[in-house]
């Protein structure tokens, strides 16, 4: 024991305390490790918190009456803390690992570098999509500002623009190493993430139709100079079964704490619509309710948030098909789209409708082909006679007269094809067109006679913890290119 | 030289033998010294002395630390001398820092020491826990105050905002970990598997000595900022060879249930319907609820419960005042405790045997506790100048526990869902369809997936306890090998190696079910929610080693300038090393279980979930010096200055200095002659100063990555996804400019004693301060981070505390002694980082509990009902009820204002009988005992008449913002406590307690002369017998806690209800 100090002595000091080095957590991490936790970060915000949301203030599903879990999202009264996780998930677990990648040195990295200014501009258009004005110049750099200023969505916007050319430079270059299946998207298939950038390109210059026509025609003009191609599949992860792995709404809803309770069911505005146009998918995104006793299956709805009026009322639920059925295991396996394609075609059809697109493309096959791709996602078969008879089928394209009204034919299709799929971006076309015309307030509304919600609120955790807090802005204030 | 000489000439041989006089035993190291002159020795083993004196010497003095001093005169060659205890503080000896034995009258700060007896005589199965009421400046919080639930003790507030402020634990000068580690995901769901400083068995230690500020505990360096606990054990006597047999049967009841109304049974209205008479036309009996919001009991037969196959049971409408106490059975516990101790004069020893097996309050054999441990304490001398001791102590537990909290398996949370009519209690056979999950009908059918409880929304409370198991099991030694080398007399070079170590090994079962109503009755709502009950199961292992190695090398030099002026210089070196492996595993989180009842990580349907996996060491290295000068046995001065390496700090950074200075004046003395002394017979002066740094936990330096995980509000998604593995950029940046926490102390005191020393007295203030601490603080998520580490905070606490005791009436055959304690302690954050204005301590979304600037520590902050400026509630004019605040609200602390404790002890021939008392005042609580009980409208708060009544005490505002009190707006109490601010739930947590009781009963010497035994002792004890609260708290004891002994205190989340134990005690001494 003696000899242990002797030897310690003070010279020795130093040495048997140099033990500070984290045996945990490795101090560094590569491109090819960052880059899944980004894209499935993403998916996780658009297949979990956002599809609630988005599929709620779409009016495809509304509160179970038999539980309560989001009755404040059908009540449109909510805090600011019910924001704190998504905008979490997006900065900490989307945004920051991306940004890490697109920093990262060494040699030809360029293809994870590129798909990672893909997902930064496609998280960074969610993020201002949900919130409006949100931190970004001085975002992401911790240990240099520690209070990041908020700036206005339009120059939130010329980022993005700026990410995704910076990502298509990227990917053209020849000869980087492919990311393989590191990439959960697209396996490392360039040619799809081209695709997709430009596709992504096009959704947020058509996003700046009403704040910014000007701006959006010419950045749709250059890009059709380019001869882009756009994403003819959906852009995905493959979800599985394996616990963890699952769709991110089925796995929250397995969860201990919601212990597959079905608080999603049914709204009446998107039900009755379908079957107005005796639209087949209907039975794909909805599950018919097998009654105990009686034999009659059914599928019933209750309008937007009316569970105060329907309790005890049993409600058919979204189905497995698109992750929403919580007794349902074949739930775990729903895709998340973050671009489908039949979101890729009505985009394009709405450029060319608006006459954006220096001549390139037919609206009416861009619409045909958009309505055959949900027709195939769905399993729903043919969709010729829908088209043929449906009074939103190809009539509503092909009596348009006005380019509005060619818009309008395009997003109520395209309101259609996303039903729990995309609900978010169902909600943010129709923040943005106001279209569909059919949608209602919701029954629980708290918020006033015509006001609808238009935007989340900023988290509660900015509130408390950032120097910069610009301040709250109610939720039925459009954000600025909805205004 | 001429005097010396002369001197010399003249000098004469004395000798003689000094004894004890309680046992007529040789005392070896009694001083023995010639009154007058600067001639003295010291006796030997066999207590004896030979001094060559000068002829003119008359007098020779003898004293010992702990008796009282002896002078005798020299009359021929053989002087002896009787030593008597010392029954006064004069000699009182404290266990200081590092073990260092020391005169208490010469200390310059507070201490305090509890011996055996009075640790003991409440019976109660945890040593912390005992302390409580006992000791000034000690706060105790005992939780369940079950066999091995937590107990927290701080002493003046705490230092820390983020961290440990609970006082560093010592048992025979090695220190051990006392930190709890809460069960549970979190406090939310937490199961108290306690705290390791109760591992020791009361009935082993011989007293406890407490270090209350910085300066008592300066030697022990970083740890030392929130005081220390030293802890002695017993040890063996020489020439006395005792066998002990302590035994302890321990009944145990609940302490407090809320209060409840019993007027209304289950169901609720259908709408609100704030203005109608207080009759019950729109109500729905709903024999599926877990509401008791229904009509008022009527005593008809009616049904009840579920419609299982066309049949419902029926039973009378009318209340069932006991219906969650008789849930609850009486927990039993046997507690024995054998030692053995020997010794001789080359050493001693003390060997004990324990154990404690206790099955508590729950109705089966899930909640056990079972501890066997073992002590050795021994030493021997190999000569006059070298002594050997080893100190070792083995404990094994294992425990089955039920979980607090609101998940599936939290006990309290489904009991609490009863409505007053429902027989709960009765509920207990689970192969009775009405009461099982899953049963066969009356066609034989095995109805899986069905279950016929009467209620959709809680568990059965006995299938709870039946299926879901938190299990325990810990081993833990500590010890010690000690060398002692004393080459000269005046040097003492003292090496001790300790060790703690634990390993704390938990298992978690959750059952996998999936559940539906058995009921087919027309209306029922309860299937819509399909799954209504459902869980995929877990099975966790949670392991936990913790060691730590403590290394102290510490040089004792005594050297008497004069008689008058003596010094003792410390010089020592530490070497801590502390090593932490926390491993905690699961089946998938998703996927749970594949095959129901199979508890194995090989039945995960996933891959298995790794929580934590994870090692930490820390290292750190100390060097002090400690001088003490005292002059004429009456001034005492003390300096220390400690310099502290830690490995946790940045290494241009990691050595730090810090001193401390402390001074006793005894000014009795220099009164001894004056008239003063027959009243006034010791009376001390203390005053200290002491800086501490500390340094904080490993790896906060750098920035890190870890798993790629994403998670949603409850899922997530988690990786390696399929054959995809990933990483993420960690959630804390380090800082690797930190620098150590600087905490400042000081205090003044007296201790005073009248009447030879009856009556005694101690006062102390002090202020705490604690600076640049090391936190983690919150940073916008927008930074791509979660927290920063930084230097930044400040914690300020100041206090008085006060001791008195007194012996009122001592004859042969009658005592009564008397003891009180008070203190007042106010704690502040003084400062937090920029822009940082609270840091949230614990709680939940929508009640925190914080550290706030400028507010005591442990702050509880919600949304309440609003208030006017003269306190009364403002309403909404159109539904009657309160409206809440906009903002959240500071709501109190959970620290008191003040506390006290105080006792009795009486003795009557044979007889003790003892009675101690605790309390605090003015602290809160946040009980969701009392959310979860207005919710399903049980508790009496929710009873009276529910409609056609003003909100007690109400205004409305009128179209300027004034208050007009409200007579005519009714409200519906079924909306208003079905619906409350959790702000409403902040409950005044002052009590007053009999903390100990005990009656006993000890033979005499005549009646043990025909026994085989020494010493026979019988009596009952008991303790947490009683409880005493303010109006407001109808709910709960304000000691239970969801989240064991760490800083988030006062969180009654649906936490276990304490009990009050009670039994015999038998000691028999051969």
């Amino acid at each position: 024991m003696v000899g242990l100090v002797t030897a310690l002595g003070f010279s020795g000091c130093k040495k048997y305390l140099d033990v500070n080095q984290n045996p945990n957590n490795p101090d560094s991490a590569t491109p090819d490790l960052l880059l899944p936790t980004a894209e499935a970060a993403v998916s996780q915000i658009v297949g979990n918190a956002f599809q609630v949301y988005g599929n709620m203030w779409a009016q495809y599903w509304t509160q179970n009456p038999g539980s309560s879990q989001y009755r404040t999202i059908d009540q449109y009264n909510l805090a600011n803390s019910a924001f704190d996780r998504p905008w979490l998930t997006l900065y900490r677990s989307a945004l920051v690992n991306a940004d890490l990648v697109t920093k990262s040195q060494g040699a030809q990295l360029e293809y994870y570098k590129g798909i990672a200014y893909l997902m930064k501009a496609y998280a960074f258009q969610l993020t201002t999509d949900a919130f409006g004005d949100v931190p970004l110049t001085q975002a992401l750099a911790g240990s240099v500002y520690s209070a990041p200023k908020y700036d206005p969505q339009k120059q939130v916007y010329d980022s993005i623009f700026v990410y995704i050319d910076k990502g298509i430079a990227l990917i053209n270059t020849a000869g980087a190493t492919s990311p393989g299946t590191q990439d959960m998207i697209f396996s490392g298939n360039m040619t799809s993430w081209k695709a997709f950038a430009n596709t992504l390109k096009l959704r947020a210059y058509l996003r700046l139709s009403k704040a910014d026509p000007a701006k959006a025609q010419a950045g749709i003009q250059a890009l059709y100079q380019t001869s882009p191609t756009f994403l003819t599949v959906d852009a995905t992860i493959k979800f599985t079964s394996t616990g963890g792995n699952e769709n991110p709404l089925y796995n929250e809803m397995t969860s201990p704490t919601l212990a597959k309770v079905q608080n999603l069911v049914a709204s009446s505005t998107a039900v009755n619509q379908f079957n107005a146009n005796n639209d087949p998918r209907v039975n794909k995104f909805y599950d018919l309710l097998v009654d105990k006793v009686g034999a009659v299956d059914t599928l019933t709805s209750i309008p937007q948030g009316s569970y105060a009026a329907n309790t005890g009322k049993k409600v058919s639920p979204p189905s497995a098909l698109v992750g929403a059925r919580a007794d349902n295991p074949a739930s775990a396996t729903a895709p998340v789209k973050l671009i489908s394609a039949a979101e890729s075609y009505f985009l394009q059809a709405e450029a060319v409708a608006r006459g954006w697109t220096n001549g390139t493309g037919n609206v009416t096959t861009l619409y045909t082909q958009g309505v055959t791709a949900s027709f195939t996602a769905t399993g729903a078969g043919d969709p010729t006679t829908y088209l043929a008879t449906a009074p939103a089928g190809l009539t509503a394209l092909t009596t348009a007269v006005t380019v509005n009204d060619k818009v309008k034919a395009i997003i109520t299709q395209k309101y259609f094809a996303m039903c729990g799929f995309q609900g978010f971006e169902a909600w943010t076309d129709w923040r943005r067109t106001g279209f569909p015309t059919f949608l209602v307030q919701s029954a629980a509304s708290t918020i006033g006679a015509g006001k609808m919600p238009m935007r989340m609120l900023y988290p509660n955790s900015e509130l408390t913890s950032n120097a910069s807090y610009p301040g709250t802005q109610p939720i039925n204030i459009p954000v600025w290119w909805a205004q | 030289m001429l005097c010396a000489q002369q001197l010399y000439a003249q000098n004469r041989t004395v000798s003689g033998v000094v004894t004890a006089k309680e046992d007529g035993a040789p005392l070896p190291g009694v001083s023995v010294k010639v009154r007058g002159a600067n001639i003295g020795t010291q006796t030997g083993i066999d207590g004896r002395y030979t001094l060559s004196v000068p002829s003119s010497a008359t007098f020779l003095d003898f004293s010992f630390i702990g008796y009282s001093s002896v002078a005798m005169p020299i009359k021929g060659g053989a002087v002896n001398a009787v030593l008597t205890i010392s029954a006064s503080q004069l000699g009182e000896v404290v266990v200081t820092a590092n073990n260092v034995k020391r005169e208490k009258r010469t200390l310059g700060y507070a201490t305090q020491s509890v011996g055996s007896k009075e640790l003991t005589m409440g019976g109660s199965a945890s040593p912390l826990s005992s302390l409580a009421g006992k000791v000034a400046g000690l706060n105790v919080t005992s939780t369940s105050n079950t066999p091995g639930s937590s107990t927290r003790i701080v002493l003046r507030g705490g230092t820390s905002i983020a961290g440990n402020n609970q006082p560093l634990m010592v048992i025979d000068g090695v220190p051990v970990d006392n930190s709890s580690i809460i069960g549970g995901a979190s406090s939310l769901t937490a199961v108290d598997f306690g705290n390791r400083g109760n591992d020791v068995d009361p009935a082993d230690i011989d007293n406890i000595s407490i270090l209350e500020g910085p300066a008592a505990a300066a030697r022990y360096g970083a740890r030392a900022a929130n005081g220390a606990i030293m802890i002695t054990t017993k040890s063996g006597k020489n020439g006395k060879t005792e066998i002990t047999l302590n035994s302890n049967n321990t009944f145990s009841s609940i302490l407090k249930l809320p209060d409840w109304q019993n007027e209304y049974g289950q169901g609720y209205m259908s709408t609100s319907n704030n203005n109608s008479v207080a009759d019950f036309t729109t109500g729905i009996d709903d024999g599926s609820d877990n509401w008791s919001w229904g009509g008022p009991f009527t005593g008809k037969v009616a049904p009840w419960g579920q419609t299982i196959a066309g049949v419902v049971q029926s039973k009378p409408y009318s209340a069932l005042p006991n219906n969650v106490k008789d849930f609850f059975s009486t927990g039993f516990s046997t507690e024995n405790n054998l030692g053995i101790s020997s010794g001789t004069d080359r050493g001693s020893f003390y060997l004990a045997l324990n154990s404690l097996n206790s099955n508590g309050i729950m109705p089966s054999n899930k909640d056990l506790f079972q501890k066997y441990g073992v002590r050795f304490n021994g030493n021997t001398k190999f000569s006059d100048k070298f002594t050997a001791g080893i100190n070792f102590n083995y404990s094994k537990i294992s425990s089955s526990n039920i979980a607090n909290g609101q998940n599936a398996n939290g006990l309290w949370e489904n009991l609490l869902q009863t409505p007053r009519d429902i027989p709960v209690d009765k509920m207990s056979d689970l192969n009775n369809p009405y009461n099982a999950y899953g049963f066969t009908d009356s066609k034989g059918v095995i109805r899986s997936k069905q279950y016929g409880y009467y209620n959709a929304f809680a568990l059965n409370p006995y299938w709870v306890i039946q299926n879901f198991s938190n299990l325990d099991n810990v081993s833990h030694v500590t010890g010690s090998f000690d060398l002692n080398y004393k080459p000269v007399k005046w040097i003492n070079v003292e090496e001790r190696l300790g060790i703690d170590t634990y390993n704390d090994r938990r298992r978690l079962l959750v059952p996998k079910y999936s559940y539906t109503a058995a009921d087919e009755s027309a209306n029922s709502a309860l299937w819509t929610g399909a799954g209504a009950l459902s869980n995929n199961g877990s099975y966790e292992i949670d392991q936990f080693n913790v060691s730590e190695l403590n290394h102290d090398l510490m040089v004792t030099i005594t050297h008497d300038f004069s008689k008058d002026f003596k010094t003792l210089l410390l010089l020592g070196n530490n070497i801590r090393q502390r090593n932490t492996n926390s491993n905690l595993t699961s089946t998938n989180t998703s996927g749970g279980l594949v095959v129901p009842g199979w508890y194995n990580l090989q039945n995960s349907n996933g891959p298995v979930n790794v929580i934590t996996d994870a090692q930490t060491i820390k290292r750190q290295v100390g060097f002090y010096a400690d001088l003490t000068l005292t002059y004429k046995d009456f001034l005492t001065l003390e300096g220390s200055i400690r310099n502290d390496r830690s490995s946790t700090l940045p290494k241009n950074n990691y050595s730090y200095y810090y001193p401390s200075v402390n001074g006793a004046f005894v000014f009795t003395d220099l009164l001894k002659d004056s008239g003063i002394s027959n009243i006034l017979s010791y009376g001390k002066l203390r005053a200290s100063w002491a800086k501490v740094g500390s340094d904080t936990d490993p790896y906060q330096l750098f920035t890190t990555f870890s798993k790629g995980t994403i998670n949603g509000a409850f899922g997530s998604t988690t990786f390696p996804f399929g054959n995809v593995a990933a990483l993420q950029a960690g959630s804390t940046i380090g800082n690797n400019t930190l620098k150590p926490e600087q905490t400042t102390g000081y205090e003044f005191g007296t201790e005073l004693n009248f009447l030879a020393d009856r009556i005694t007295f101690a006062f102390t203030y002090y202020v705490n301060d604690t600076k640049d601490q090391i936190l983690s603080i919150p940073i916008p998520n927008s930074t791509g981070y979660g927290f920063n580490v930084v230097n930044a905070g400040e914690k300020r606490n100041q206090g008085i505390q006060l001791y008195a005791s007194g012996m009122l009436i001592k004859t042969r055959d009658f005592g009564v002694k008397l003891n009180a304690n008070f203190t007042k302690n106010n704690s502040k954050i003084v400062a937090l980082p920029a822009g940082v204005s609270q840091i949230v301590i614990g709680g939940f979304n929508g009640m925190s509990i914080v550290a706030a600037k400028g507010h005591p520590y442990g702050e509880f902050y919600a949304v309440a009902d609003s208030k006017d400026a003269q306190g009364r509630t403002i309403i909404n004019k159109s539904t009657g009820l309160p409206i809440p605040t906009t903002t959240a609200q500071y709501l109190g602390t959970y620290d008191p204002k003040f506390q006290a404790g105080w006792g009795a002890e009486f003795t009557y021939s044979n007889f003790t009988l003892d009675a101690q008392f605790s309390m605090k005042h003015g602290g809160v609580l946040y009980s969701q005992t009392k959310d979860l009980s207005a919710f399903v409208g049980t508790s009496a708060e929710t009873g009276g008449p529910r409609y056609g009544q003003p909100f007690p005490n109400s205004v409305y505002l009128d179209a300027s913002g004034n208050s007009v009190p409200n007579t005519s707006i009714f409200y519906s109490k079924q909306d208003y406590y079905t619906d409350l601010q959790p702000g409403q739930n902040i409950v005044d947590a002052s009590y007053v307690k009999l903390q100990s009781a005990s009656l006993s009963y000890t033979l005499n010497k005549r009646q043990l002369k025909s026994l085989p035994f020494t010493n026979l002792t019988v009596g009952v004890f008991g303790n947490n017998l009683f409880l005493w609260t303010p109006k407001s708290n109808k709910y709960v004891d304000p000691e239970v806690n969801a989240s064991g002994a760490g800083n988030e205190q006062g969180f009654d989340f649906a936490a276990l209800p304490s009990v009050r134990n009670y039994g015999i005690n038998l000691k028999v001494t051969f």
